[in-house]
């Protein structure tokens, strides 16, 4: 694959994005991690990621926040949040709102990296390179 | 030895009633009833030297060597009141003469003893006068009974130059005797005049370490233990050591020194060293064998006072010092109960916390994994992975450290700390908590702070508190904002002050916000205020509450600065706050 799917990350907690961003190059994924979602927004470069990780809490805006915020853009960018200890209470919210997975770390890599593969398959702009 | 076997054994000569005063004798004709002070005194071990006497040419004041074998058989209440001690009548009796006699008084004495136990000179009187300073034209008289064989009874009296004057001073010597005796403490009275030689010896062979010397010359110490006698003590005195009679204490201090001996050392120290008082805690031996915790309390003697008294006094403290303990183990208790309820309340943010070293472990060794099945091995790769997951394993274990730490069981401790340190990681307990809650917890700490004395635990508690408190009050609002300051203030005392955007707190509730139990909110328990203000007032510092002028409600904490550094900041330029 000359042009890999690029991920977003975005964790407030170093080791965890770090961590991930790790698991999805030893699969051929391109990663950009981010601190949190202000640093993620600023950047502006929505468009060119394939599918964005995010975690749920964190401080200033959350991860549901980051969604919304991304919505009202316009964005249609597919989200996978990763949560430390919420629960699901605020699954089917982000569900609705157009997230496609929704898992709790410690993340079961295989499934990850499914969902992963899954959205990126349907992407249009990857799809045409291949 | 005992006073009862100085009296006569056989009922139908002696009652049991007092042996003085006698009036009606002619030997005492000149005495007044109102002023006169009777002796009855048992001179049984010398009376046949001062027959012997009568009978040799030595002259009369040789039985002034044997005088210190007179003993008081008894007194009348005049004569207690004149030269008596605290316990009075009872305790004088026994006592040699020559306790009470003062010297001057002592050839007119002897002639008198030459007259009455040895008839001599022949049909001599037995009324002389003397010089007193109790009395003008001062008479003694002195007479003997059949009945009574052993004894001599002798009255003591004068003219009074204003009676109303003696009257007052025997007056309140009796009340202040009285005070004394039912003082509800207790007061020994001791007579260290003995160690006056010892002391003048030391320093003229150049001893002035006297500590140094005691320690190397352990006997003294024993020696002087021996040597300064109990000469009187009070009722409450007596209580404590479990002592019927105040016979039972004349004598060697010893005993009160038996279970503290290096109490007496140091007591000795004072007393060569000049000092007017001497105080420490001590533990006593009771007489029933109890050990007791005493505040020994030494007043030494100094010219023109009478040298013979040392006075000590003596509380028990044990209960007080029992209750102190079971008052510090309660609060202890009590902290670390609300240290747990406080736990639980972060219970959220905690899971989450030491989640996410673990989510990371895993992923890395998943990671890790991946790139071992592969045929070709990236050992930097995993080099790094692995790197990767011992650190953040270090990690979770310093989080479940810090939560351990906050839960165990401890006693609290006095360490002179930095409060911005144990403010910062304070915040360590409660960041994912405000982080969650959308709330921007900022500090602003200030540099160079003085120490103070506490326990990093419990400080840290108390902050952790305030900041939960705050993240709960402000919990429905647009503004979410929590700052926590620490500072100097101008009693030198160190602060720390959390400010929140709350609402503030409804005045009425001012007052009342520190009881336990009081709480606006429908979950917990109430006692985290409660909390806060026992643990601060355990440091000697304030905790108040307050409406901040710019809104929300802001919890200050004062705590003294430890003196060292008191110091240091005393020298820091005026101008600068």
């Amino acid at each position: 694959m000359s042009n890999p799917p690029l991920i977003a990350i975005v964790d407030d907690d170093e080791a965890v994005r770090e961590a991930i961003a790790d698991l999805l190059q030893v699969e051929g994924f391109a990663t950009r991690t981010f601190d949190g979602a202000a640093a993620f927004l600023a950047a502006r470069e929505d468009a060119s990621f394939h599918c964005l990780i995010s975690d749920v809490r964190m401080p200033e805006m959350d991860g549901l926040q980051l969604q919304q915020t991304l919505r009202a853009r316009g964005s249609d960018l597919p989200m996978i949040f990763i949560t430390s200890s919420e629960g699901t209470t605020r699954r089917p919210q982000a569900m609705e709102d157009g997230a496609i997975a929704w898992f709790t770390k410690p993340v079961a890599d295989k499934e990850l990296l499914g969902v992963l593969h899954a959205a990126c398959a349907g992407d249009p702009r990857l799809s045409s390179d291949k | 030895m005992s006073a009862k076997s100085l009296l006569p054994a056989d009922p139908a000569v002696w009652n049991g009633e007092p042996l003085v005063p006698r009036f009606g004798d002619p030997a005492h004709a000149a005495t007044d009833p109102i002023s006169t002070a009777w002796w009855a005194l048992d001179i049984s071990a010398v009376r046949a030297a001062i027959i012997a006497a009568a009978r040799s040419s030595v002259p009369v004041s040789w039985i002034e060597n044997v005088f210190d074998k007179i003993l008081v058989a008894d007194v009348d209440q005049n004569n207690v009141h004149l030269v008596g001690p605290y316990a009075g009548r009872e305790q004088m009796i026994g006592r040699r003469i020559t306790d009470y006699w003062p010297r001057e008084s002592w050839p007119v004495f002897a002639d008198l003893l030459l007259a009455t136990v040895a008839s001599h000179p022949p049909g001599d009187n037995r009324i002389r006068h003397c010089t007193s300073i109790a009395f003008e034209d001062c008479v003694m008289g002195m007479s003997a009974e059949e009945g009574f064989p052993d004894l001599v009874f002798v009255s003591v009296g004068g003219r009074i130059s204003d009676p109303r004057s003696l009257w007052t001073v025997r007056a309140s010597e009796q009340r202040y005797r009285t005070l004394i005796h039912y003082l509800p403490v207790a007061l020994l009275q001791v007579d260290s005049r003995a160690m006056v030689p010892i002391f003048e010896d030391l320093r003229c062979s150049g001893v002035t370490d006297i500590g140094a010397h005691l320690d190397a010359n352990p006997e003294l110490a024993l020696h002087s233990r021996d040597i300064v006698r109990v000469t009187d003590a009070n009722l409450k005195l007596l209580q404590m050591i479990g002592a019927e009679h105040v016979d039972q204490l004349i004598g060697a201090v010893d005993f009160v020194f038996a279970a503290s001996p290096e109490t007496a050392t140091r007591v000795i120290t004072a007393h060569f060293e000049g000092r007017r008082s001497y105080t420490e805690v001590m533990k006593l031996r009771t007489f029933d064998g109890r050990l007791r915790d005493v505040e020994l309390y030494v007043t030494y003697p100094t010219p023109p006072e009478r040298l013979d008294i040392t006075i000590l006094s003596l509380e028990d403290i044990t209960e007080r010092l029992r209750t102190a303990a079971q008052l510090r183990e309660l609060q202890a208790d009590y902290s670390r109960a609300a240290r747990i309820s406080m736990l639980g309340e972060l219970a959220t943010s905690i899971a989450h916390e030491v989640n996410q070293p673990l989510s990371a472990i895993v992923t890395n060794a998943e990671t890790s994994l991946r790139w071992l099945s592969r045929p070709e091995l990236n050992l930097d790769k995993i080099r790094q992975l692995t790197t990767r997951i011992a650190g953040s394993g270090r990690h979770a274990s310093e989080i479940v450290q810090r939560i351990r730490g906050m839960a165990a069981p401890r006693a609290p401790e006095r360490r002179a700390l930095d409060i911005n340190e144990v403010a910062e990681e304070a915040l360590l307990f409660v960041r994912h908590e405000t982080d969650s809650r959308a709330i921007s917890l900022s500090t602003s700490l200030a540099p160079h702070l003085p120490q103070v004395l506490g326990d990093r635990i419990q400080l840290q508690q108390v902050i952790v508190n305030l900041i939960l408190n705050a993240a709960q009050a402000i919990g429905g609002q647009m503004d979410r904002r929590i700052e926590l300051c620490t500072a100097l203030d101008e009693d030198g005392c160190v602060t720390f002050a959390v400010h929140d955007s709350g609402p503030g707190i409804a005045p009425g509730n001012l007052d009342k916000i520190f009881g336990s139990f009081f709480t606006t909110k429908e979950e917990g328990m109430g006692i985290g205020l409660a909390i806060c203000q026992s643990i601060v007032s355990a440091h000697g510092g304030t905790i108040t509450a307050a409406n901040h002028p710019a809104g929300g409600a802001i919890f200050r904490v004062s705590l003294p600065a430890t003196a060292r550094l008191d110091f240091s900041s005393a020298g820091k330029p005026a101008g600068r706050r």
